[in-house]
Formats: C-alpha cells, sequence, structure tokens
C-alpha cells in the first residue's frame, strides 16, 4: 500500500532523473537552453528594462513644458540656471544617495551634511573677529573638513551595522546632532548664525578656480560655434540612427560592398547638405539645403543598410483595417487643431487667464497636448503595423513621418524668428525624415530575430559616442557666443567648474557600479544581503563604505558651496536630504535597495532642478515647485514600478 | 579504506533543555551522496547548522580526512571547504547569473585603486562551469531571477565547486521544485558527485534520494533511525521508514476508505 502512495508521488520523476543519467551532453529541455529564456528582445524592450528609462522621458517631458510655457527655460541662461543647480548641490548629493540606496540603506543626514562641512571650511580659515575662526590655510581645511566628513560617514555606517537598527533612525539621529552642533557652535563661536567668506585664507586664490572657477559665456565669442552646434548633433543623430540599425537588423554573413560606396556617397552628400546651410543663416530655412540633406540622409541609411544587413524577400501587401485607418484620421486631425489653436492665439500675451496659467500658458498646454495625443496616435498606428508586413510597415511610418511634418511646419510659422524655435522646427524635420528613412529601411531589411552580442555590442558603443556627440554640440551652443547674438545683447551669463566635478563625480559612481566589485557588491547587499553574507561579501564593510561615499559627496558639496556664497546660513542644506532622496526614487532606484542607478539619480536631480527654474521663467510663484516635486514623485514612482514590472514580464 | 572524507560521530545539539538532535552518526566520502532524510523537526536544519558552523555540537565530534575538527564560525566551515547551498540559494536576484556565480570572489583587472572586473573572463569562466554541470546559459547576463528553481540551484552548486568546496551540503533543493525540476536537480548531483565531490543531500523526500544517494540517514525527532550504505536498504523500505511504517500504513487504509 504504501508503495502505491509512493509511487504516485515521485514514481515519474525518479524514472526520468535515473534514465537521463550519467550526465553527458545531451541534457534534458530544460537544462538546455533552448527554451523560453532566449526569446529575442527587441532593441526597445531591451532598453526599457533599464532602471533610468523613465526618468529620461521624464526629464524630456518636463524640460519641454517649460520650455513651452515660457520664453527664457530654453536659453543658454535659463539652461545654466538649472544645470548649476544640479551641479553645485542637488546633482552630486542625489547620485551619492542614489548608490546608498542601491546598497539597501538610506542617509537622512546628508543634506545637514552638506551646511556642516561649508561651515567648517569656511570656519577654519576664517580668522575674523574675537573666536571668529581658526584662520588656517585652505589646503588645511579641505583636508580637515574630508577627515570629518568621511568620520560621520563612518559613524553612520557602524551604527547602522553595529545596532541593527534601521538607517532611517541612525541617521535622523545624526541629523539632529549635525543641526544642533551647527547652530550651537555658530552661536558661540561666531556670534550670529552666519559664517562670513572664505576669501581670507592665505591659499583661497590657488584653491578658487578648482572649486568655484567660472565661464563667462559673453566673453568667450566662437564665431564656428553654430557650425558645431549644427552638425555635431547631426553627426550624433546619424550614429544613433545606425546604432539601432545594428541593434535591429540581422547582419549579412559577407557585406556588401555596393552598399558601403552607396552609404558613402549618402554621407557625402549629407555633408554637402550641412555645409550648404551654414553657409547660409544656419537655421534651416534654407529648403535647398534640406532637401539635399534629406536626399543625402535617405541614401546614406539605405546604403548602410545595404551594406551590413540582409535584405528583405517578402514585403507583402498593404493591410490596413478600419481601425488602424481612423486612427491615421484622428490623428492627423488634432494636429490640425492643435496647430490652428497655437496660431489663433496671441503668443505674446501675458494676461493672467485663471490663476496661475497665463493665456501663453493655456496656448502652450493645449496645442501642445493635442498635437502629441495626434503623434501618438499616429505612433500607435506603426506600432500595430509592424507585427503585419513590409509593405504596411512603410505607409504607417511614412504617414507618422506626415504627422511630424506638419507639427514641424506649426513650429515654424508660430517662431516668431526666435531662434530656438527654428533650431526645434530643424530638429522636427530632422526626427520626420529619419522616421521616413526608417519606415524605408524596415520595409526592405530582414528584422533581428536572435542575439548576437557582437552587432548588440556596436550598437551600444554607436549609441554612446551619438549621444556624446549631440550633448557636446550643445555645449558649444551653451558655451559660446556668436558676435550676431552679441550685437543683439543677449544677456549674460555664466557657468562654473561646478558642472565638472558633477560630471566626473557622476561618471565615477557610474562606473563603480557597473564595473568594480564594489560596485556589485553594492547591489548584491541592497538585493539580498543575507544571501551576499554567505558567499562571503563583506558586507558590513561595504555599507559602511557606501555611508562614507555619501558623506564624501556631502564634504564635496559643502565645499562647493563655501566657495560659491559669500555667506553662509547654519540651517543650510537642512531638509534636502528628502529632495536627494526624491532624485534617487525618480531617477530609478528601489527604496527597498538592489535596483536602481547612479546616472539615473543624476537625471532625477535634472528633474528636480528644472522647476526651480522654470517656474520663475515662466513668471509663476516660486513656491509652486513644492507642489511640482510631489506631483512628479509620485508619477514617477507609479510609472517606474510599471515600467520594471513590464520589464521583468519581458524578460521570463 | 583511508578515513571518509567527513565523519560525524554521536553529535548531540541541546538549545537549552530542548534536545534537538542526538548521537547522530554519519560520513560521506568524495565521490558520494550521504543522503540526510527527516520529516518537518526532525533536526534537520540543526545538523546542517552543525556542519556549516552556524552552531557547535554540545557533543559528539566531527572529523574531516580523519583529523577531528571544529567549525567556530561559517567562515571556518567555509575555508575547510565544506560549501552549504541553502533553500533560499544565497543569490540575489536580481543581478546577473555570473555576477551571482562570481559575488564576493570577483576577478579584477589593474592595480589598486583603480582595479575592475575583468567581465570577460569572469563570464567565459561562469559559463564554462556551469556548461561543466550539464547546464547551458546562452546569455550569463541574465537576471537569476529569471532562471528556474533547478538552474539556479545549478549555478549555486557549480559555484560552490568551482571555489574549491569540497563537501557540499544541499539544503532541500527539490523541496520547492515540481517533478521535472527536481529530476534536473538530481542530474546536477549527480554531475557533482562525479567530479569528485562529497555531497550531502537534505530532502524529505525520499524518491528523490534513493536515485542520487550512496549512504541514508535517518532523522527522526532528532533521532538517528540508522545509517544504511545504499545495498543494504531497498527503496521501499527507506520510504517505510521515512513514512514511518505503521503510520502510513495506517494513513493509506484511512486515505482510500473515503
Amino acid at each position: 500500500m504504501s508503495h502505491d502512495v509512493g509511487l504516485m508521488y515521485g514514481g515519474n520523476l525518479v524514472t526520468d532523473a535515473a534514465a537521463s543519467l550519467p550526465v553527458d551532453g545531451t541534457t534534458g529541455s530544460a537544462a538546455n537552453g533552448d527554451d523560453e529564456r532566449l526569446a529575442y528582445r527587441s532593441i526597445f524592450q531591451r532598453l526599457f528594462i533599464r532602471p533610468e528609462v523613465g526618468a529620461v522621458i521624464g526629464a524630456i517631458g518636463v524640460w519641454t513644458f517649460f520650455w513651452a510655457v515660457s520664453g527664457t527655460f530654453g536659453t543658454a541662461g535659463g539652461s545654466w540656471g538649472w544645470i548649476d543647480i544640479v551641479a553645485s548641490s542637488l546633482g552630486i548629493m542625489a547620485v551619492a544617495v542614489s548608490v546608498l540606496m542601491i546598497g539597501g540603506e538610506f542617509d537622512l543626514s546628508s543634506g545637514a551634511m552638506t551646511g556642516a562641512m561649508a561651515m567648517l571650511t569656511v570656519f577654519i580659515v576664517k580668522e575674523t573677529g574675537e573666536l571668529g575662526g581658526l584662520g588656517l590655510p585652505m589646503s588645511v581645511s579641505l583636508l580637515l573638513g574630508l577627515a570629518v566628513a568621511l568620520g560621520i560617514g563612518w559613524l553612520n555606517g557602524t551604527m547602522v551595522e553595529r545596532t541593527g537598527q534601521p538607517s532611517f533612525i541612525i541617521t535622523l539621529a545624526t541629523f539632529f546632532s549635525l543641526k544642533g552642533l551647527k547652530l550651537g557652535l555658530a552661536n558661540r563661536f561666531v556670534g550670529q548664525i552666519q559664517v562670513a567668506s572664505t576669501e581670507e585664507a592665505s591659499d583661497y586664490d590657488f584653491w578658487r578656480p578648482i572649486f568655484a572657477g567660472e565661464w563667462e559665456r559673453n566673453t568667450h565669442q566662437f564665431e564656428a560655434r553654430d557650425f558645431f552646434y549644427t552638425s555635431l548633433p547631426l553627426l550624433g543623430f546619424t550614429i544613433l540612427v545606425l546604432a539601432v540599425a545594428e541593434l535591429w537588423f540581422n547582419r549579412r554573413s559577407t557585406p556588401n560592398p555596393a552598399g558601403m560606396i552607396q552609404f558613402l556617397v549618402g554621407l557625402a552628400v549629407g555633408v554637402a547638405g550641412v555645409g550648404l546651410m551654414h553657409g547660409t543663416d544656419g537655421t534651416g530655412g534654407n529648403v535647398l539645403s534640406a532637401a539635399v540633406i534629406a536626399v543625402g540622409v535617405l541614401v546614406g541609411l539605405h546604403g548602410y543598410c545595404q551594406w551590413r544587413f540582409e535584405p528583405l524577400t517578402d514585403r507583402g501587401t498593404l493591410q490596413l483595417d478600419s481601425t488602424c485607418r481612423n486612427r491615421l484620421l484622428i490623428g492627423f486631425g488634432l494636429i490640425v487643431v492643435g496647430g490652428g489653436i497655437a496660431m489663433a492665439i496671441d503668443s505674446s500675451s501675458d494676461a493672467q487667464f485663471v490663476f496661475p496659467f497665463t493665456v501663453q500658458g493655456i496656448r502652450a498646454i493645449v496645442s501642445v497636448g493635442l498635437m502629441v495625443a495626434g503623434l501618438g496616435l499616429l505612433a500607435t498606428v506603426s506600432q500595430a503595423a509592424l507585427s503585419i508586413n513590409a509593405a504596411t510597415k512603410f505607409v504607417a511610418t511614412a504617414a507618422l513621418a506626415a504627422g511630424v511634418l506638419l507639427v514641424a511646419a506649426v513650429v515654424f510659422l508660430d517662431s516668431e524668428s526666435a531662434k530656438f524655435r527654428a533650431s526645434l522646427f530643424t530638429i522636427l524635420l530632422a526626427v520626420a525624415l529619419i522616421v521616413f528613412a526608417w519606415g524605408l529601411v524596415v520595409s526592405r531589411f530582414e528584422e533581428r530575430r536572435f542575439v548576437d552580442r557582437d552587432a548588440d555590442r556596436s550598437g551600444y558603443i554607436m549609441m554612446i559616442i551619438g549621444l556624446l556627440s549631440i550633448l557636446v554640440g550643445i555645449a558649444f551652443r551653451l558655451l559660446f557666443v556668436t558676435e550676431a547674438e552679441l550685437l543683439a545683447g543677449v544677456p549674460p551669463t555664466k557657468t562654473s567648474v561646478r558642472v565638472l566635478w558633477f560630471l566626473a563625480f557622476t561618471s565615477v559612481m557610474v562606473w563603480m557600479l557597473a564595473r568594480t566589485k564594489f560596485g556589485g557588491w553594492t547591489f548584491a547587499v541592497g538585493g539580498n544581503k543575507e544571501a551576499a553574507r554567505q558567499v562571503g561579501v563583506p558586507a558590513a564593510r561595504t555599507k559602511t563604505q557606501l555611508f562614507m561615499i555619501v558623506s564624501f559627496a556631502a564634504w564635496l558639496v559643502g565645499v562647493l558651496v563655501a566657495f560659491r556664497i559669500n555667506s553662509i546660513q547654519a540651517n543650510t542644506g537642512d531638509g534636502k536630504e528628502f529632495e536627494y532622496i526624491i532624485a534617487a526614487v525618480v531617477g530609478g532606484c528601489l527604496l527597498t535597495g538592489g535596483y536602481g542607478s547612479a546616472a539615473g539619480g543624476a537625471i532625477g536631480a535634472m528633474i528636480m532642478a528644472m522647476p526651480l527654474i522654470g517656474i520663475s521663467a515662466a513668471r509663476w510663484n516660486t513656491d509652486w515647485r513644492f507642489l511640482f516635486l510631489g506631483v512628479i514623485l509620485l508619477v514617477a514612482v507609479v510609472s517606474n514600478r510599471y515600467l520594471r514590472l513590464k520589464a521583468e514580464a519581458l524578460r521570463r | 579504506m583511508s578515513a571518509p572524507l567527513l565523519e560525524l560521530e554521536d553529535i548531540s545539539k541541546y538549545y537549552g533543555n530542548i534536545i534537538a538532535l542526538t548521537d547522530v552518526t554519519t560520513s560521506v566520502n568524495a565521490g558520494e551522496v550521504t543522503c540526510v532524510l527527516g520529516d518537518n523537526g526532525a533536526g534537520k536544519s540543526t545538523f546542517i547548522k552543525i556542519l556549516s558552523g552556524v552552531h557547535q555540537p554540545t557533543d559528539g565530534t566531527v572529523r574531516m580526512n580523519g583529523d577531528e575538527v571544529t567549525f567556530a564560525h561559517p567562515r571556518q566551515s567555509l575555508d575547510a571547504g565544506i560549501a552549504t547551498v541553502y533553500q533560499d540559494l544565497a543569490m540575489v536576484p536580481l543581478m546577473s547569473v555570473w555576477r551571482n556565480f562570481w559575488m564576493g570572489a570577483e576577478p579584477t583587472k589593474g592595480r589598486w585603486p583603480i582595479q575592475w572586473i575583468d567581465t570577460k573572463k569572469a563570464k567565459a569562466i561562469a559559463k564554462d562551469e556551469l556548461s561543466k554541470m550539464g547546464i547551458d546559459i546562452r546569455d550569463t547576463e541574465q537576471p537569476v531571477g529569471t532562471l528556474s528553481g533547478g538552474e539556479r540551484q545549478s549555478v549555486a552548486i557549480a559555484r560552490a565547486a568551482y571555489f574549491g568546496a569540497k563537501v557540499l551540503i544541499l539544503d532541500e533543493p527539490t523541496s520547492a521544485l515540481g517533478v521535472k525540476q527536481s529530476g534536473v536537480v538530481l542530474k546536477y548531483i549527480k554531475a557533482a558527485r562525479d567530479r569528485g565531490l562529497g555531497v550531502i543531500f537534505i530532502t524529505h523526500n525520499p524518491h528523490h534520494a534513493y536515485p542520487v544517494g550512496d549512504r541514508f540517514m535517518i532523522l527522526n525527532r532528532g533521532r538517528s533511525m540508522g545509517n544504511f550504505a545504499k545495498d543494504e536498504l531497498s527503496r521501499d523500505e527507506l520510504v517505510r521508514m521515512m513514512a514511518g511504517g505503521a503510520e502510513l500504513d495506517q494513513l493509506t487504509h484511512e486515505l482510500e476508505d473515503d
């Protein structure tokens, strides 16, 4: 009897396992690797798995919003405004706090620590007044400050590890201790809650350019600026598109040299077109040069694909069902209506419509909203067409390109010669062209349906080069003026070396998380601390070092603050810790640890900083920014969760 | 015959007045599988914790290759070559297979302080070691969380074997798995054994234990019900002992009457 019961439970299993023993090359299907785990994921699915994707989309959205509702947000002055906020305080801390959050901990003392470090730096070098300060050189102050900061970080980490209490509570205690120390000491030694400037230090002049070097845009004239500003982003976009092609299509076993020649011809035509455009006024008004560029892009992209990818043999016939056709009609309708509204309302009006919205703001929101919705509908059609056949894909993407072209026309008619909007027009034209060209190649070449590591690697490298090229091109625009701009009286703007500190810190953290042992351990202790400990990861040490990274960042920010402003309040930085946490969460970090990215934290900080400048640029009361931050946090948490679930579903 | 790789003699463990384990004796040789069977509460967890150095036995001796050893700390047990693969697997689900494989011992390039993981080597070795265990993961980048339970076990076993384990303790590796996946894990156990490891396979399922085991020790309420070589015991006897013999007959009878 017992025998039967037992066999019913495990009999099949035993015969299975016993029959296929011993293990050799022919293992069972589950171990073979040839199963659903390796289902091919398209490039967009793969990109959406990155934790910072939501933040990137959000940043573009927030930027576009403020660009649309204000006149100055998109200018160099407005851009440096929010970039400096990111660089000088929020960004560096958000990146450090993100790394700590990936490691599964919080640091509520991080905000107060930035202020404490700024005060300490100043206090050590200052000599004025009775007991006003120590009067030591700046070098000593920097070193001492760094040592104190690392000490506080070590203390935070050690206390969290030793007591086993949540870091939330431990660092809350550190926060209040620091706050009390700051206020008490400031009162005791200086007699008031203010610490004056740092300029008295003997070696101040040596350190100033390092921590507060500035760049006056209006004194850096560079006539070839617009050449770089147009050509580098164009080059970048080209590389990006080719990168997507590498990730998208199936490589030929032997490249086709005729395609390469066609690619080079297209490239030459494109470059000639850009040269032609630069010879005119550089804003895209010249129809001939635009047409030449368009031909160059089409020929070049097609040539590139011909050169490297398998052509498609069966293209099928056009199949658009009634839903798709209706969507196309409604999409075009929305774009026309949105454009009409933009045209009909006077864009220079500053009149208040309903508090806090100006007529201009309403106009922007409604028209941009309608046009975006229209484009969205068109995009859904091309999305649907992806699964039908090549001919349908081509028609659907061509329709989308036409929609973008319509929007571009609206922007052009509405631009009133504002140079930045004219460049948006150029960008939209370029997008329309790329969408059309993409439709063309997608309908002519074979989509890759399997994993090709080599192609993926070159695709990703090209993607990074393309993005860098675009950013460098934009940097030219932000760093230099042209004579024409000076004559037109462009307001003075400046930026500082703080941006470089931010970029350097972020790059180091991104590299560390991705490539070093410590980075791996950070994810491990955040994801499953017990597991990490069991296999020999020094979990306590890793966490303590993470706290020290945050306190190092707080020291750096404190020093940057001390060099930037003349007087430091004793409450500087208090309360900012929540903004850092918001930035990290907006950037895709999971509150429970083990998931997230440092770059995401940096982008989250940008999303937080843009409203600061944008709201005042739109001439609203700046207190509205808190509402904005709250809404952003909520939207980010919900959408990041959605994206992550989607990403995980795709992985299965 | 030389001394067994790992040998336990009259091991007892009391937690205060609670007797968790009394007079347990068993051994494992290199290239053999010793199965420790027991129902819930039989003392299997205590048995593992003693071997992995989490707890120290109240009484009795542990010998490795004939020499008496004590494990005061999990690290000492690991250093002696005893690797434990826990039920919860000691893996970080959101991290990739190769990162999990190397976690805590990543190979690096460069000099301090600028050192980075040699990803190419790490991935290649991880893939190679996994294929030696009979699992062919084409993409070591995929997160461990997306692997099936059996595959995760195999990653854990391959990792332990690569990092120099001589004795592998597997804590209920098949209990959370379906029939097919359990079969896969049993094959990995065989593969580990064939590579010369001594395997201690802890389970409550005699049907999983019998095909792979060379030696069986049955625990019941903290007591050893006997320590048998495979040829001393048939599968039916094992099932009977495991299920408490007469009790199961009674249960079957009751169930079939309904």
